[in-house]
């Protein structure tokens, strides 16, 4: 097995990490859906470290303020028993969940000063039973997941791990570096490993591959696959950005300064092999050699240096106690306080097992309580929410006015039950993409983004472009653009910082002081000098060849012109300039003298090659849709939301987007089925293409006839104000806009109902006009909750959920099943974007709430942004993967409640099981990795998914 | 003479390094009781003495200041910290002649925080000793609240009276070499002492294999009233000073 196989093979325990920019929510444990939730966990737990289930204290609470029942709590742990065979009776297991569980931690404190006698066979049974038996084995356990530099450190001393991470930070922290830095790193585009060559001053003649082989002799590794992950796992939020640019080919910067994960191995073998070069442990046979003759020292350090030892005994190191004896000391402490706890557990179990059995019951009991918490407050969560849904009355609104189309991300409830409150108008949920993944090029932007969920790469290309005069556009952004960089320039100059502050420093008052103590009035005066958009229109058309050879050919010559003006005095004539283009892309003769690094600047800086070439032209023919595509998508997206028929005369689709201040995190709370973006182009090119004649006209030949006087409108929902604005209203009528205008009334009412909802859970908030003051507020740490307490999704009829109270807890995505075909292809495309994306979030969620040290970003308040890829605690570290701690908890206490998604389907099983089957998300269904619940109204049944089967929870009368 | 070999033998650790260091009969938290009381003994003496004060005796308390810093870094026990605290601070005890009574006082009440600190280290986690005890800021706010007082206090920094009466000395004194090289290595020496513990046991990761506690309502009173002093002898100190 080469090294790239090993590397392969274990790469997937780090998670894809996203550039902030576009925030992709996603499931730190991806690697591990391949294993049941709970082995998943268990191993995860094995390699990470941490928690991976609340503190069974947490659960207690939730007990006691009934969100998990009592009876289903006592039908999980029936069937844990069951399931693994322990012959206790259940009610002793309760107990030992309900009183000596939650305090099991704290006991060892209490019993720290205890002095009671230890029953001898219990002390020896744990004896046995622990690892300090095993001495050698204890040192594997310790070291494993420990680099050389790192066992150095714990046995000498040192501090080589600060400085080897450093060095590795600095170095991939410039060379992945996205405009942040003014001092770019140079000879990027030559890949990482032989820029690290040049920016280290060393000379190696092979590939990365061959010098992580060669150091890995040099360590004397013995198991490559396991160091490749030991290195892997130091800084994994690095390694996941690096691994996820290596496998993404579009990523503009990959494809410009290529990078990959055996390149960045071979960085932090070149700093481990500088580190362990003059320390006594240069490998690990010298490490193994020591460590036999050390043994009870080694051990002792290493605990020492993964603060596992506890005071008593780091007092008796301080002295120079004998380390043997330390150890003896040690061990003997830790199992008397374990054998304590055994003791004091059996009193208040009054247990008649005795205190060895009792010690094993406990054991295997608190490897199954984090699962059993979780499942019980799941259980009693769908049996609540299944009670609600099944007596929802099923009344379809007559004469509806207008439909609202929301995305179905969980901050949509609210405002939908808003907008049914205050008059006839039916809402429907969809992904935010709509179905239609589209690669955005914004006007007056030059790169394209990515609207659709991170596992769809779209196939059409929309440019904005704008349909009325922008001079005032062009003139404020370029003045804007102006004094950026006179400011910058200022500020970078080596001299001009000194007079600057003196002479325009207050300018920066303004703001400083204005936003913090004036928000709302700051905004509205800075708002003036913003540039305003003119209105713009899509290229929703396909362009033909010519078009394509067209713009192809004017791109080149622009480029090759500038370069030439720039790098040489003479002038060049269009013929010259087109045999230059001629000459590098098809090879023809030169027919003008340029000098010869002008031409490879061309080829490699500027990449004018018959290769690009042919990628211009591939990427210019995915500009816009053919018909048969505009109106697959339409098809697709009406069918998917169950809207087919008795089209009301505004049909309204709106997108959604965050607005904060001061928020590296900002595009975490846009749209997650548009890759973190805000979902409005999706919007608007599906409208736009809705009211294209010749789009009706076909589909209409499909069954779906849309009338004439229908109109599609484009909206956005400001998820941090609820605030709605509505685009490309021009297509309206006279008459129309006046009924119109009734709607925005209502929809701005409804707006004002969602903010005062959404005060109630806001910390600090108290009227509506404190919400929209969140959203300008540089210091504000929580604009909105975001997606936080996200719970469940529901894939259904409207009318199955609608008026019920959901709290912005579910992803809600409007389906009927009746539309659907028999292979279930409407559900599957359901199953296939939205339920992956969901997940994603919930897991994500999930997990930054257990562990946020782990698997969390830490808090906001140490957070630096980096190369304008992520942010990192303090002045270097490792990316920080997940969610701050202040989108999952509230002044200290978790504000999410962390479960896995509970996924209700309204539809037939048969439906949902060919789903399923279908679907690319069935590993991680079938793993439960989500909970699955079929509502299945014909079989008068509801269903959960437990242990490979569905099981039947519920009769429907 | 004599009467400053007692003063320096109360104050400066001598009775520690030559007796102490290495005995079995008395642990390190009777030495930092100890140790305090013979400081306490010390302001009372030099009550008695004239303002002035040999050379000799603040370069023999700077030497032992110096080693017991040493010392300090190499310890993670409050208690230990606690005591060679007050052999780093003996030369200033001296060199700052009157105003050093108060300043000595400051740093025993600051002293008295710290030793409140160990004793809760020790009860809930066995042992005075923080090396293993970390991120107390995240997870217990208010130990760490009141730790960080103290130990800023320790490091001379302001608004607490340790660093008034510090800054009182430098304004209002005539300084040679030998003060201005006390003063000087001691500021520093006290800053990142202060500061070690602070990154050891205040910041950080909280340690996933401790049971951390909180602070009963009985013992934040006590760290309050401490923290009361602390800051009455702060509008002394600023008095002082101005």
């Amino acid at each position: 097995m080469s090294i790239i196989e090993k590397l392969n093979s274990v790469k997937d325990t780090v998670p894809h990490y996203w550039p902030i920019g576009s925030f992709i929510h996603h499931n730190p444990l991806k690697g591990f859906e391949d294993l049941h939730f709970k082995d998943g966990l268990a191993k995860a737990k094995s390699i990470f470290g941490g928690k991976v289930y609340m503190d069974s204290s947490y659960y207690m609470n939730l007990y006691k303020e009934g969100k998990i029942h009592d009876s289903v709590l006592e039908s999980n742990i029936k069937k844990v028993l069951s399931e693994k065979g322990f012959d206790i009776p259940w009610e002793f297991a309760k107990k030992f969940l309900m009183e000596v569980s939650p305090k099991w931690s704290g006991l060892r404190i209490q019993l720290l000063s205890k002095k009671e006698k230890i029953d001898n066979a219990l002390y020896a049974y744990l004896e046995n039973d622990s690892i300090y038996h095993d001495k050698q084995e204890w040192l594997d356990k310790l070291t494993r997941h420990m680099t050389l530099y790192e066992i150095n450190d714990a046995l000498f001393g040192g501090d080589d791990k600060e400085s080897v991470e450093k060095n590795i930070v600095e170095f991939i922290s410039r060379f992945l570096d996205e405009d942040q830095t003014t001092m770019r790193m140079p000879n990027r585009e030559l890949g990482m490993f032989e820029a690290f060559q040049l920016f280290e001053n060393f000379t190696y003649e092979r590939d990365a591959e061959s010098f992580v082989q060669e150091s890995f002799k040099k360590l004397h590794v013995k198991d490559a696959e396991a160091y490749l992950l030991t290195h892997l796992l130091k800084l994994h939020g690095w390694a996941g950005f690096i691994k996820y640019r290596s496998e993404d080919k579009d990523y503009i910067a990959q494809r410009q300064h290529p990078s990959t994960l055996i390149e960045y191995l071979a960085i932090r073998l070149y700093y481990e092999l500088r580190a362990v070069k003059n320390q006594k442990l240069r490998n690990f046979d010298l490490f193994q050699e020591y460590a036999n003759i050390h043994l009870d020292d080694v051990i002792l350090k290493l605990l020492a240096h993964k603060h596992m030892l506890f005071g008593p005994a780091l007092d008796a190191l301080e002295s120079n106690e004998e380390t043997s004896v330390v150890l003896s000391n040690h061990i003997s402490g830790e199992l008397n306080l374990d054998a304590l706890q055994i003791q004091h557990s059996s009193e208040v179990l009054q247990s008649a097992l005795s205190l060895t059995e009792l010690a094993e019951i406990i054991k295997r009991l608190r490897e199954e309580e984090g699962y059993i918490w979780l499942k019980s407050l799941e259980d009693s969560y769908i049996h609540s929410y299944v009670d609600k849904i099944i007596n929802v009355e099923n009344k379809a609104e007559e004469h509806v006015t207008a439909s609202a189309t929301f995305c179905l991300d969980v901050r949509s409830e609210v405002i939908r039950r808003s907008i049914e409150k205050t008059g006839p108008y039916q809402t429907y949920g969809a992904g935010g993409f709509l179905g239609i993944p589209i690669a955005f090029v914004e006007f007056d932007k030059a790169h394209e983004l990515f609207l659709s969920p991170a596992i769809v790469k779209p196939q059409n290309v929309v440019f904005e472009i704008p349909v009325e005069s922008h001079d005032e556009y062009s003139s404020k952004t370029g003045m804007n653009k102006t004094t950026k960089k006179v400011l910058s320039d200022l500020k970078n100059n080596p001299y001009t910082p000194y007079i600057m502050v003196e002479a325009i420093g207050w300018i920066f008052g303004i703001n400083l002081f204005g936003k913090t103590f004036l928000p709302q009035k700051t905004n509205k005066l800075l708002s003036k000098l913003k540039p305003y958009k003119p209105k713009t229109r899509y290229t929703l058309d396909k362009l033909s060849s010519n078009e394509i050879e067209f713009y192809v050919r004017k791109l080149h010559t622009k480029i090759i012109h500038s370069v030439l003006a720039y790098s040489s005095t003479q002038d060049y004539s269009d013929e010259e300039i087109e045999s230059v283009r001629n000459h590098l892309l098809f090879e023809n003769d030169l027919k003008v003298s340029i000098p010869d690094e002008i031409i490879e600047k061309l080829i490699t800086a500027h990449k004018i090659t018959p290769q690009d070439y042919e990628y211009q032209k591939k990427k210019l023919a995915m500009v816009g849709f053919t018909l048969e595509e505009k109106v697959a998508y339409l098809q697709k997206y009406l069918k998917m939301i169950g809207q087919v028929s008795d089209f009301p005369e505004f049909i309204t689709i709106i997108g959604h987007g965050s607005l904060s201040d001061n928020n590296p995190f900002e595009s975490a709370l846009d749209c997650g089925a548009c890759g973190g973006n805000v979902s409005l182009p999706n919007t608007r090119t599906l409208c736009m293409i809705a009211n294209t004649k010749d789009v009706r006209e076909k589909i209409k030949e499909q069954g779906i006839f849309i009338p004439e006087s229908t109109k599609f409108i484009p909206g956005l929902h400001i998820t941090t104000t609820d605030e709605i604005k509505f685009y490309d209203t021009d297509i309206l009528t006279e008459g129309q806009m006046q009924k119109f205008s009734k709607v925005k009334d209502d929809f701005n009412n409804a707006s004002i109902q969602s903010r005062l909802e959404r005060c109630k859970s806001l910390p600090y908030t108290n009227t509506h006009k404190d919400i929209m003051i969140k959203s300008m507020d540089w210091s504000e740490i929580r604009p909105e909750w975001g997606l936080a307490k996200n719970m469940g999704v529901f894939a259904g009829p409207r009318n199955s959920t609608k008026h019920l109270v959901l709290n912005n807890r579910f992803f809600m995505h409007s389906y009927d099943w009746k539309i659907d075909n028999d292979n279930a292809d409407i559900l599957t495309a359901i199953f296939n974007g939205p339920l992956i994306v969901g997940e994603w979030i919930n897991l994500e969620h999930y997990f930054s709430t257990v562990d946020n040290h782990i698997y969390g970003a830490g808090s906001k308040v140490y957070h630096n942004i980096v190369s304008k890829i992520g942010v990192f605690s303090g002045n270097y570290g490792d990316l920080k993967i997940g969610l701050p701690i202040q989108s999952v908890y509230l002044e200290g206490e978790p504000y999410h409640e962390p479960v896995r998604l509970l996924s209700f389907v309204e539809a037939p099983l048969e439906i949902v099981g060919k789903a399923v089957e279908n679907s690319i998300a069935k590993p991680f269904i079938l793993n439960e990795w989500i909970r699955p619940v079929i509502i299945d109204r014909e079989a008068k049944k509801v269903y959960s998914y437990e242990n490979g089967e569905f099981i039947v929870i519920k009769e429907i009368a | 003479m004599m009467i400053y070999v007692v003063l320096l033998f109360l104050a400066g650790g001598l009775p520690y390094y030559i007796l102490l260091e290495n005995n079995k009969y008395l642990n390190s938290k009777q030495i930092f009781l100890l140790s305090g009381f013979l400081l306490i003994c010390a302001i009372f003496l030099s009550l008695s003495l004239p303002d002035d004060h040999p050379d000799l005796l603040v370069m023999i308390s700077f030497a032992s200041a110096i080693f017991s810093i040493y010392k300090a870094t190499k310890t993670t026990s409050f208690y230990k910290l606690g005591y060679y605290l007050i052999f780093v601070n003996a030369p200033f005890f001296i060199l700052f002649q009157d105003r050093g009574i108060m300043y000595s006082i400051s740093l025993l009440v600051s002293l008295t925080g710290l030793y409140l600190i160990a004793k809760f280290y020790e009860k809930n986690y066995g042992s005075a000793n923080y090396g293993n005890i970390t991120g107390i800021t995240l997870v217990t706010p208010c130990v760490g609240t009141y730790l960080a007082f103290y130990l800023i206090a320790l490091a001379l920094y302001p608004p607490f009276p340790n660093s008034l009466f510090f800054l009182s000395y430098i304004f209002k004194s005539q300084h040679d070499l030998l003060s201005y090289v006390v003063v000087t290595t001691l500021f520093f020496g006290n800053f990142f002492l202060a500061m070690g513990v602070m990154k050891k046991t205040l910041f950080g990761r909280a340690n996933p294999n401790i049971h951390y506690v909180h602070m009963t309502t009985k013992e934040k009173i006590i760290h309050f009233i401490v923290l009361i002093v602390l800051i009455v002898l702060s509008f002394f100190g600023l008095k002082e000073t101005l």
